[in-house]
């Protein structure tokens, strides 16, 4: 399957000579051949308004185009912007976990909650739970860490950014508003819809999560 | 020094305070290697699995101090699964069956059950010393079987372990006769705790001098402590919250005030900016001072707390403290030797984060600066070089700007330069975090300037195989090198596989390096373990039988005379 890959990129002065479409820019080193481009993540600074450009993917193997993502994590431009974003992208900023948890004003009721920290025999909160997730229609899958989200809405602000074509029919933790229909498939090998059950409950069970349209 | 009785030999050999030495000397002769082994009161093991248990415990036979380390550093960003390994159990039990005295333990980032705390605090009647760091598995019995057992116990001091709280029993499980505690440090358990045990316990030890509570026990609560303990040296608060205009707020500030001893201050949770007047009186004697898990105190009121700090050694706050922040540390406090400044959720691109400026600011008023820890949102080439100018006498730099690759925001160019001068004017650096947009160029200046660098951190960098190999090839007294997301392969990682045994480990994820690498690595150094990890799914048909050519998503290569490890989980392969 062809994947049609734009490369939009903002207008913001700070990102003069980054365009790689751009003939003109200064940097040399930043001119690659299209193939050496999507091996490297090729971040994007500052935070910018979305923009709804497929992401960057690793093709490996010459690849069938259906395969999960078995290289290096796909590195989407936007994740690595916004902070929620951010928290899609596993082990980034590099900070201890119990110090992510208690800073943030808000965060004042969360840091005694861990995921999974009922079983201390495997080690505790400091579990970091990444599940695989497929969207119809799309030839890469994700993996997103459901550890470093609290709730569904966070969950589904974390897809949207990664799936940005979800954008047209954003995910809300009512399942009226969605447009997307995101279910997951629990211990049991059942594929369930996300939302149903208490998130704490969700987070023991799910084993991976698909989105349909 | 043939000639001369053992006796003597070993008297001189008590003057090597380092562990490096007492290795050097070891290996001069045999003579001297069975002098210093049945000397040896302390060792330290930096990779548990580099060596067993038991062959301490036969080589060792008078250790009295025992120090290891378990998970590979990036465990603390979640990037090594759970059951990984780590284990605490095995040395304990080496050490109780070998029938040590062993009196201090130390371990950073293990797994330390319950079991194994309670088969410590049995098994060695004159322990005195428990520090855990970064581990995890035990819950708060263990500590009552520690508290119960340890009957001169002096030190527990539990920093930023994941515990499971089974109930505030533990701290009663301190006997009346206990007395002999000087330091105490809870500050990471969750649960509740006793309060009247505590301030108890406080009371009838005389020697206690680190107090560090956690974030259940009240401000109340800690007035009494203070009133029991002012000759406390070094102390956490608790909950940090009080009504500034009751009563039990004018008993604190006076219980503060009584502590002429205090030099370290943290905890602070839940502190709010009215609260803080309260520990004006003891601020101008603080060398150390941690606000980072106090979101709440920003701005003016932090600033009028800074100014009174005039001692202050080592800083630790969240970058909501702005750049403008930084340059009243930089007037007031002249005698800093550290600063970390921890990034927080709430200040958003636009509030008051730190910048270049601030770092800037920094090196220019202290020039004692020599440990730093930075997240900011930016950083450009002209402020590093102007750190680097002002400031040449660090040893740990670790920058981290947010954004992954990010380059200099005014001139759009990587920050190899920056990093160059830092390593080039920073002769005694050991410990090294690079980020931002990196090429290779940044490597070669690392392979050529950074002569003492043990320990390097690279995320998101560099442009292909040279780099990494610049690196191998540079830096003669490189013992860690940890690497992610970065385009280094099997050539680099081939390129000098002996290296790896002059280094204590590597490690190196999401980068290029395939299955087929690792294998030829693994079986040309028969003296290395090559832990490919990989977290399999079970609907992940590709599996079965992976290509060789297949990139492995996490790799960790560390030097061992153990052999391959026997405890590693079935997602760990040993190549």
């Amino acid at each position: 399957m062809e994947l049609e890959l734009g490369l939009a990129l903002p207008n913001n002065h700070l990102m003069k000579g980054f365009d790689l479409n751009d003939g003109s820019t200064t940097n040399s080193y930043r001119k690659r051949g299209f193939e050496e481009a999507f091996e490297k993540v090729i971040p994007f600074s500052s935070p910018l308004p979305r923009k709804t450009t497929l992401p960057l993917f690793v093709h490996k193997n010459g690849g069938d185009g259906d395969d999960e993502n078995d290289g290096p994590q796909l590195k989407n431009p936007d994740e690595l912007n916004s902070i929620s974003g951010s928290r899609a992208l596993v082990g980034w900023p590099p900070v201890k976990h119990p110090r992510r948890r208690s800073a943030g004003g808000g965060a004042g009721e969360r840091w005694s909650e861990d995921c999974g920290s009922n079983s201390y025999a495997g080690g505790g909160g400091r579990r970091a739970k990444c599940v695989k997730v497929k969207m119809e229609g799309v030839a890469i899958g994700r993996k997103v860490d459901l550890c470093l989200h609290d709730s569904y809405e966070e969950l589904f602000h974390t897809l949207n950014q990664m799936f940005p074509t979800m954008q047209h029919g954003v995910a809300y933790a009512h399942p009226h508003h969605r447009h997307f229909t995101v279910t997951y498939e629990d211990g049991e090998g059942d594929w369930l819809l996300v939302g149903d059950v208490p998130w704490e409950a969700f987070i023991q069970s799910v084993k991976r999560l698909k989105i349909l349209s | 020094m043939t000639y001369f009785p053992e006796e003597v030999v070993e008297h001189i050999f008590d003057f090597l305070g380092s562990h490096r030495d007492r290795n050097a000397v070891s290996t001069v002769c045999k003579a001297w290697y069975g002098v210093e082994r049945l000397s040896r009161r302390s060792v330290f093991v930096g990779n548990c699995y580099a060596v067993r248990p038991e062959r301490v415990v036969a080589r060792f036979p008078g250790v009295r101090s025992l120090s290891v380390k378990g998970k590979p550093h990036f465990a603390d960003f979640n990037l090594v699964p759970d059951d990984w390994g780590g284990f605490a159990l095995p040395w304990i039990e080496a050490f109780a069956r070998g029938g040590l005295g062993l009196e201090e333990l130390r371990l950073k980032r293990m797994v330390v059950s319950d079991e194994s705390l309670e088969l410590l605090a049995r098994s060695f009647p004159s322990f005195k010393v428990l520090v855990l760091i970064s581990c995890e598995g035990f819950s708060t019995d263990g500590l009552a079987a520690i508290a119960t057992h340890c009957r001169v116990l002096r030190e527990l001091d539990l920093q930023e372990n994941e515990v499971e709280d089974c109930g505030p029993r533990w701290l009663s499980c301190f006997p009346d006769s206990c007395t002999s505690l000087v330091s105490l440090n809870f500050a990471c358990l969750k649960g509740e705790v006793n309060a009247a045990a505590l301030e108890r316990l406080v009371a009838r030890c005389p020697n206690i001098r680190t107090l560090r509570l956690n974030r259940a026990v009240s401000v109340d609560s800690l007035s009494k402590i203070l009133a029991r303990a002012p000759h406390l040296v070094d102390l956490g608060t608790g909950s940090f919250t009080i009504d500034h205009h009751a009563e039990a707020y004018h008993r604190l500030i006076n219980n503060f005030t009584k502590c002429k001893s205090l030099k370290s201050l943290s905890g602070f949770w839940d502190a709010s900016p009215r609260c803080l007047p309260a520990v004006y009186p003891i601020c101008g004697n603080l060398t150390g001072l941690n606000l980072s898990y106090a979101p709440a105190i920003q701005g003016a009121d932090l600033i009028k707390l800074i100014r009174l700090c005039l001692k202050l050694q080592r800083l630790w706050v969240l970058d909501c403290i702005g750049d403008k922040g930084l340059a009243v540390v930089a007037s007031t406090c002249k005698e800093l030797q550290e600063l970390r400044v921890f990034p927080s959720d709430v200040c958003g691109v636009g509030t008051a984060a730190v910048t270049e400026e601030g770092l800037v600011a920094i090196s220019s008023g202290c020039p004692k600066l020599n440990s730093l820890l930075y997240f900011c949102h930016q950083m450009t080439n002209a402020a590093l070089v102007t750190v680097a100018k002002n400031c040449p006498h660090f040893t740990r730099f670790r920058l981290c700007i947010l954004d992954p690759g990010k380059p200099d925001p005014v001139t759009n160019q990587p920050l190899d330069e920056g990093f160059g001068a830092i390593v080039q004017s920073c002769k005694d650096l050991r410990r090294l975090s690079l980020s931002g947009l990196l090429t290779d160029q940044v490597f070669l200046y690392i392979g050529m300037y950074a002569e003492c660098l043990e320990m390097l951190s690279i995320a998101f960098a560099g442009d292909s195989d040279k780099g990494m190999v610049y690196v191998l090839n540079g830096c003669k007294n490189l013992r860690k090198l940890e690497i992610r997301d970065s385009p280094f392969g099997d050539a680099a990682l081939l390129e000098d596989v002996g290296k790896y045994e002059t280094m204590r480990s590597l490690w190196m994820s999401s980068c290029y390096v395939t299955l087929k690498g690792c294998k030829t690595l693994a079986a040309k150094m028969p003296r290395l373990n090559v832990e490919v990890i990989n977290e399999r799914d079970e609907s992940d048909e590709m599996e079965e039988n992976p290509s060789d050519l297949r990139r492995v998503e996490k790799m960790y290569v560390y030097r061992t005379v153990a052999g391959p490890r026997n405890d590693a989980p079935d997602f760990v392969w040993m190549l």
